[in-house]
């Protein structure tokens, strides 16, 4: 048998190109939850009052102790059988399912990085803002999250990469993304090896370079704190 | 002539837990003194100058701020904060802003001076702290003394009609204790209410009007530079004076 890259790359690469662009809106809505729902983690589990700080916690404990993949098949196919239940119809497509399911589980790991990158900040600059008149909540947004968030781009540039790789397990719940489509194809054309060896050097053309700039967005920032 | 009272302070006390850190403190502070408040370590100077701008809360007792009790519940302490000026042992510097920025920060935000006239009166302020050349650098490349000096620009900036500070030398080489103390004495020299709690006893004999010795949360004697450094008239104070002076000299 004849390996042909040629007519694999012609057939299933415009697959692929659309199952990309779901998979980025996947990966950015997903990102941007995870990424609201994370600073607000973080602020609630800072926060003086003890109920809530103990809420937030199981919550994260819960999400970051049980696989990715569970969450989702969870919101996919448990979510509506629940509404039912309770005598609603809900439906839940698998791309809303996946970024659900991808923006709860991020915003667990997210909020924890914000939440040390807060606690980071020196809180002699805290005192410093107090001091000079600020407000709690002003001295909050204007001295410590910047430098918190800042200090946290390269981790955050981490997670935005393995977002785009995990999103793979996502064809287990029928998204169209890049796995699924492949398999299908191969399983078609029986163009196994060409077929599989394209989507991998597909997703290596997408996150190394990403790794590349996040790479010297840390080299950046270190270099201006100094 | 009586000079105005700036802060009335009537049986403070101050306890983390169980400790009692403030035991009792009664004090009046006049418009335009200098008060140095020295004593040995552990005795309660941090934390009641902390008190002074509610950085800690009273346990017991009141503040009484140009009348007014800043120890009251629902006090809005950071109006209150704006005209009481403090200086942080550790500089406290907003690391990622430059110079100039951690001058004009809170003018700019705070008392909404434009930004031209607040980078100008930085600008000012900085050479009077001896740094006019450094309004763009970073905290982190000036050293420790340089940073205290901006650190007072920062306070000045918001014309306080008090400044706190908290052994502002101590965390500093001794080769870079001078400059800060130069740009203290001229504050103090502008008339400045100054409260310095300090272990710079040449500072506290030269400069200020009255030194107020702490120990063990209580005031332990008060009187004039020249009462206190030569006819000390408490044991402990003499015992404290005797081991400080012995260990400057070496
Ligand atoms: N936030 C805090 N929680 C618990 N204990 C504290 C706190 N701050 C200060 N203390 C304790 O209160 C006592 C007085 O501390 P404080 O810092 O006011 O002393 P100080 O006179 O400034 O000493 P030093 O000369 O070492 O600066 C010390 O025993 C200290 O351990
Ligand atoms: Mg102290």
């Amino acid at each position: 048998m004849a390996l042909n890259f040629g007519d694999a790359f012609v057939n299933l690469m415009p697959k692929l190109m659309s199952s990309l662009l779901v998979v980025l809106q996947i990966t950015a809505l997903a990102f941007i939850l995870a990424f609201v729902l994370g600073f607000l983690i973080a602020l609630g589990r800072l926060s003086s009052k003890k109920a809530l700080n103990a809420i937030l916690l199981v919550i994260v404990e819960f999400i970051r102790g049980t696989p990715l993949l569970v969450q989702c098949f969870y919101i996919y196919f448990v979510f509506p059988a629940l509404f039912k239940l309770m005598g609603m119809s809900i439906s839940i497509s698998a791309v809303t399912a996946g970024i659900l399911g991808f923006g709860l589980n991020y915003a667990c790991y997210m909020s924890e990085v914000i939440r040390s990158a807060i606690l980071a900040v020196d809180h002699g600059q805290v005192e410093a803002g107090l001091a000079l008149g600020f407000k709690k909540s002003h001295v909050m947004l204007r001295f410590v999250i910047p430098p918190a968030v800042r200090n946290s781009i390269p981790v955050f540039g981490n997670y935005l990469i393995t977002m785009i790789k995990d999103t793979s397990i996502l064809a287990s719940i029928s998204v169209a993304e890049m796995l699924l489509v492949t398999k299908n194809y191969a399983a078609k054309t029986f163009q196994t090896i060409e077929a599989y060896t394209l989507l991998a050097l597909l997703y290596l053309i997408i996150s190394l370079p990403l790794s590349q700039v996040v790479r010297i967005l840390e080299k950046k920032l270190n270099h201006a704190k100094r | 002539m009586e000079e105005q009272v700036v802060f009335e302070i009537k049986n403070l006390k101050k306890n983390f837990g169980e400790l009692q850190v403030l035991r009792d403190i009664n004090m009046e502070i006049r418009k335009g003194e200098v008060v140095c408040i020295i004593g040995p370590s552990g005795s309660g100077k941090s934390t009641f100058l902390r008190c002074l701008n509610l950085l800690e809360t009273a346990t017991d007792g009141q503040i009484l701020y140009e009348g007014a009790d800043i120890t009251a519940p629902k006090f809005a302490a950071h109006e209150y904060r704006r005209k009481v000026g403090m200086v942080f042992q550790r500089f406290n510097l907003f690391l990622n802003k430059s110079v100039m920025k951690n001058i004009t920060v809170a003018p700019m935000a705070l008392n909404k001076v434009e930004k031209e006239a607040a980078e100008e009166e930085a600008l000012e302020l900085l050479s009077k702290v001896g740094l006019k050349s450094f309004a763009g650098a970073y905290p982190e490349t000036l050293s420790g003394g340089q940073q205290q000096r901006v650190a007072i620009a920062r306070a000045l900036a918001m014309h306080p009609d008090v400044l706190l500070f908290d052994e502002p030398t101590s965390a500093l080489d001794p080769e870079l204790v001078g400059d800060v103390l130069e740009v203290m004495r001229n504050i103090a020299a502008s008339g400045m209410t100054m409260i310095v709690v300090t272990h710079e006893m040449q500072f506290a004999r030269e400069v200020s009007d009255r030194v107020i010795f702490m120990a063990d949360g209580y005031v332990a004697e008060e009187g004039t530079p020249d009462g206190i450094f030569t006819r000390p008239k408490n044991p402990r104070t003499k015992e404290f004076l005797a081991r400080v002076l012995k260990e400057e000299e070496e």
